[in-house]
């Protein structure tokens, strides 16, 4: 650390475009525009949010129709009083709320670990393994569901929050991203270290974790949402009722009333806004590193 | 080295966490012989589970049937892998034919051809000479019709005379005459899935099979269907799907003026008629149009399809309870049940006259002679003949009909297209 | 690096695999074992239930002559070819865009993000609803500029794919974005000082100290694109099903189809060991064309 150059932050910033002799009133129609259209363009991608929120906003009969309604009739605000009686949706909320939790928080720790171990270190057999690693992705899902249900019956997992956890936490995604991350941190400053005497783990704790902050709430927000949305696999493993999250609880709702599109609707709304305000809060820190140290140039 | 130390512990203590496991429900069957465990879906809604369990514990106090709830539109895919996996209920529901040719021939049935079952047909569930289920349900399509729009649009009722012709000439006359009296609602409305038209034209057609390769018996219904269409009386297949319309919502809201569809729909619109979510109007069923008129008329039995739904045992189940099952599925079959079901809305298998009388006590079902007879008379044929083909075809076939609604294929092409298919993919094995 | 004394790499070996091993050993019960199965699968019948038949070849043979499993190839293959380019132009020029000092920026970068946290079911329904021929906003539009006849999106053959195709850019711009987004912050500030005390100009900047520095995040970027391209399944099952006809029929859902629906797990594995292979045969290319960027 004592052979770093001086500390600029981490999250350097691209600058601002600056022409070299703008015109004032030029340079601030092109900003204007340049929001009207980022607006413009929110617009369009928000819509199907807006019409989820509209349609738990009217009668069940009316959210399906010919043409599309953008407005409901009369607004029934009581669907979303309804929802936390008419359904299990604190339990869905509280399970699903636990294993995003665990499963972000083992997916970051071990995937970013194994990540170092790829990226930092020579073993032989390193570079295999890790495509071997990828190679998994590759693979869809559906085809080895089966298998993997039976195996993990047989460790009499299923219908436990333990199966998810199992089957979300361990990925080579998370691996994966981080190691290419941990590509980007120069070779020097890591050989420095270890002259200065440090170990691997303490070189893994001290320089790399704090230098790849954004990739690591990447990570996370990744992996919050993945599991946060994942349907096949509740479908598949947990039963009982008191297990379900929030999509199996949300869609088993559907069928169970027979179309109640309606209060489906408030309950996808409420399902979003969890993960909606942890971006907002966190998303700077995907851009905003909160290491002092710097890097090399 | 305490790092690895740490790691190493962390790794191990992991790998214990994920062997043992701690379980909520390690359940592969009830755990005693007084317990029964019956799967079911959508426990909430769908009371007759429920009433087949009270029933029964009724008549035998020492049992007790406890429910697993599964999911109503992926039940077979969770079952599919329950059973797999050893963990499937000691009863559980066929829930159309399709399936129950996969549990058969998957082997995850008990043979329960010494079940007595009297008052309803087992036909459906033999293979080999042995029956593997027994039915609790039989639900048939018939025509459900809105006699208030009928009224605005000065069209006659149907009264089990029709031909497809009649219809598609109703159709016709009661788009025009709702415009004529300023409504927004169509002649007709005939829901996307395959069965619609399909489940008519398999059942209808005299000689008619998927295993012949010969699709030819789709053409007339196509046909109509195209032209009920083109001429507005019906939705556009792409409307109707890209709107997610539902057929609830449809005849409920007084979309449409006829619909065919399931007599699962009664119980439904009366309990959405009840909370609001329908609108309160008159309406009656009435035996779905023929083929040709040799099966119209109410001295005839209309022909129509529908699936049984059906119980089975899970060849799993301990030794002590088979007897104990066995008599479940008798009772659920039997006539003391049916009347129970009956009087919830439910279509049971047993056609016992008693059944007929408590259906059509329940409140708000229409009593006139036509829907009487709708109910009570027809020759239902399966809507998936049990077949190990019958899954890829039916799957080749679903091509076919939104190729053909769509207006992306005309109807002989797509024929000739589902017909080669079915030689080279599935036929050939 | 330095030629290391063997003690050294020894012990870096064993140091390597305690990082490794906590994922590994979760990763390996979880992920590779039944993966291995999977490979075993595939050369055999099996409908689950009983055991598994060995038959060899069988699969195979009975592949080349499916046609649908050919539409399910061509239909996937068409979906990858268009959706990676457009996916990948769309994320980095939003990250690019959204890594400034905005006014409001974090709500942009939240609204980018947005339709990747949204439920896959409501999307496809609203874009099934924009998209519907005879009432959707789309084609009102279109006919208002004088198109005559405007496709007719995800209920016509033609232009379903197109329709999926707009679709799945929608819905992953953002996290792919979000991927970038961290990766710009690896590229050192002074670099861009000094290319512009060079005289260099916006574009020529962003070629010479943006793309270089992002190349690890682009090619894993690319990497995860083709792979989720290839594996697409949730989004068309929702959206259009594989209709109509076969059209939007793509090979993870032709697995499922045929596992699932029609019990035959044995082919079922077998088209997904084709679909690995095929991913992998493209993996690894891009692997190799970066490893020599690299050299």
């Amino acid at each position: 650390m004592s052979t770093l150059l001086n500390p600029a932050p981490a999250g350097t910033r691209l600058d601002p475009v600056t022409p070299s002799r703008p015109s004032r009133r030029g340079h601030r129609i092109g900003r204007l525009l340049g929001y009207l259209a980022l607006i413009v363009a929110s617009a369009a991608v928000l819509l199907p949010f807006y019409w989820m929120v509209v349609s738990s906003l009217k009668t069940n009969n009316e959210v399906f129709t010919v043409p599309v309604r953008w407005l409901p009739e009369t607004a029934v605000w009581h669907n979303y009083a309804a929802i936390w009686d008419r359904t299990g949706i604190t339990t869905w909320l509280g399970n699903t709320v636990l294993l995003s939790v665990v499963v972000t928080f083992l997916q970051v720790l071990t995937g970013s670990f194994a990540a170092y171990g790829f990226a930092k270190m020579r073993f032989p057999g390193r570079d295999v393994l890790f495509l071997g690693y990828v190679g998994t992705l590759a693979v869809p899902w559906q085809s080895y569901m089966i298998p993997q249900f039976v195996l993990l019956s047989k460790m009499h997992l299923s219908d436990t929050l333990w199966s998810i956890i199992a089957i979300q936490a361990f990925g080579a995604l998370g691996v994966f991203m981080m190691k290419q991350y941990y590509e980007s941190i120069p070779d020097e400053l890591l050989d420095a270290a270890r002259i200065d005497g440090m170990s691997e783990y303490g070189i893994y704790r001290r320089i790399m974790l704090p230098l790849s902050t954004p990739a690591l709430a990447s990570l996370a927000l990744i992996t919050l949402v993945n599991t946060w949305n994942d349907y096949l696999g509740p479908l598949l493993y947990l039963r009982s009722s008191n297990l379900w999250t929030i999509q199996l609880g949300l869609r088993s709702f559907i069928d169970n009333y027979n179309a109640e599109y309606a209060l489906i609707m408030t309950g996808s709304v409420l399902s979003v806004l969890p993960i909606t305000i942890v971006f907002m809060l966190g998303q700077r820190y995907f851009v905003e590193g909160i290491a002092t140290t710097g890097l090399k140039g | 080295m305490k790092r690895s130390i740490a790691a190493a512990v962390g790794a191990a203590t992991l790998s214990a966490l994920l062997l043992t496991g701690c379980g909520s429900g390690d359940s592969s069957g009830g755990s005693d012989d007084k317990t029964l465990t019956l799967a079911g879906w959508s426990l909430a809604t769908t009371p007759e589970f429920k009433v087949l369990a009270d029933g029964f514990h009724a008549t035998h106090p020492d049992i007790t049937v406890e429910l697993k709830e599964y999911d109503a539109k992926n039940y077979d895919t969770q079952m599919v892998a329950d059973l797999a996996a050893g963990k499937a209920p000691d009863v559980y529901v066929q829930k159309n034919l399709k399936n129950f040719y996969t549990y058969q021939s998957g082997k995850q049935l008990l043979d329960v051809s010494d079940v007595a079952v009297t008052g309803a047909s087992t036909d459906a569930y033999k293979v080999d000479g042995k029956t593997w289920a027994v039915p609790y349900r039989q639900d048939s399509w018939v025509l459900f019709y809105n006699k208030a729009l009928f009224d605005e649009a000065k069209v006659k009722y149907p009264d089990g005379s029709w031909t497809w012709d009649d219809y598609a000439t109703a159709a016709k006359q009661l788009t025009t005459g709702l415009k004529a009296a300023n409504s927004k609602a169509l002649g007709v409305y005939e829901h996307t899935w395959q069965s619609t038209l399909q489940g008519f034209a398999l059942a209808q057609s005299p000689g008619a099979s998927l295993e012949s390769a010969d699709y030819a018996f789709l053409k007339p219904y196509y046909t109509h269907a195209v032209d009920l269409q083109n001429a507005g009386a019906q939705v556009k297949l792409g409307d109707a799907t890209t709107n997610s319309l539902t057929y609830q919502a449809q005849f409920g809201k007084q979309q449409a003026a006829m619909m065919t569809m399931g007599t699962w729909y009664i119980a439904t619109l009366l309990s959405q008629q009840t909370s609001g979510d329908a609108d309160k109007f008159e309406w009656g069923i009435a035996p779905v149009p023929q083929l040709d008129e040799s099966t119209t008329g109410t001295s005839a039995t209309p022909v129509t399809f529908g699936d049984p739904t059906g119980l089975g045992i899970n060849p799993k189940i301990s030794e002590g309870k088979i007897e104990t099952a066995k008599a479940f599925l008798a009772y659920a079959s039997g006539a003391d049940a049916a009347k129970a079901l009956a009087g919830i809305g439910i279509t049971p298998a047993n056609t016992d006259s008693a059944t007929t009388d408590a259906f059509f006590s329940v409140a708000g079902v229409p009593g006139d002679d036509v829907s009487k007879f709708a109910f009570a008379k027809h020759d239902t044929k399966p809507e998936n003949p049990v077949s190990k083909y019958t899954a890829p075809l039916q799957n080749i076939l679903n091509d076919l009909h939104t190729a053909v609604l769509s207006g992306t294929k005309d109807i002989d092409t797509a024929i000739a297209e589902a017909q080669e298919r079915a030689k080279n993919e599935v036929l050939n094995k | 690096m330095t030629t290391m004394p063997t003690a050294r790499r020894g012990r870096d070996t064993l140091v390597g695999w305690t990082f490794l091993l906590p994922n590994f050993i979760g990763f390996a019960v979880l992920t590779m074992v039944p993966i291995v199965l999977l490979f075993y699968y595939a050369f055999t019948t099996w409908d689950i239930f009983g055991g598994a038949e060995w038959t060899g070849l069988a699969n195979l043979r009975q592949m080349l002559h499916d046609r649908s499993f050919w539409t399910a190839v061509w239909n996937t293959l068409y979906y990858t070819v268009f959706h990676i380019p457009l996916t990948l132009a769309v994320s980095l020029g939003l990250a690019l865009l959204l890594n400034r000092k905005l006014r409001a920026v974090a709500f942009f970068r939240t609204v980018a993000f947005f339709p990747y946290i949204t439920s896959i079911v409501a999307i496809a329904q609203v874009w099934n609803m924009l998209f519907s021929p005879g009432y959707g906003p789309i084609n009102a539009i279109l006919r208002a500029v004088g198109v005559d006849n405007p496709p007719g999106w995800t209920t016509s053959a033609e232009w379903s794919m197109p329709a999926v195709i707009v679709v799945g850019t929608w819905r992953e711009m953002g996290y792919y974005m979000l991927l970038f987004l961290a990766g710009l912050q690896t590229v050192p500030g002074e670099l861009y000082e000094a290319a512009r005390v060079d005289g260099a100009n916006a574009w020529q900047r962003f070629r010479s100290v943006t793309l270089p520095g992002l190349r690890p995040i682009t090619f894993f970027v690319t990497v995860l694109l083709t792979i989720g391209s290839f594996k697409v399944f949730d989004l068309i099952l929702v959206m259009t099903d594989g209709g109509p006809g076969q059209s939007t029929l793509v090979l993870s859902q032709y697995i499922f189809q045929k596992g699932f629906e029609e019990n035959q797990f044995g082919y079922a594995s077998a088209v997904s060991v084709v679909l690995f292979l095929l991913c992998l045969l493209v993996t690894v290319v891009q692997f190799l064309v970066n490893r020599r960027r690299d050299a």
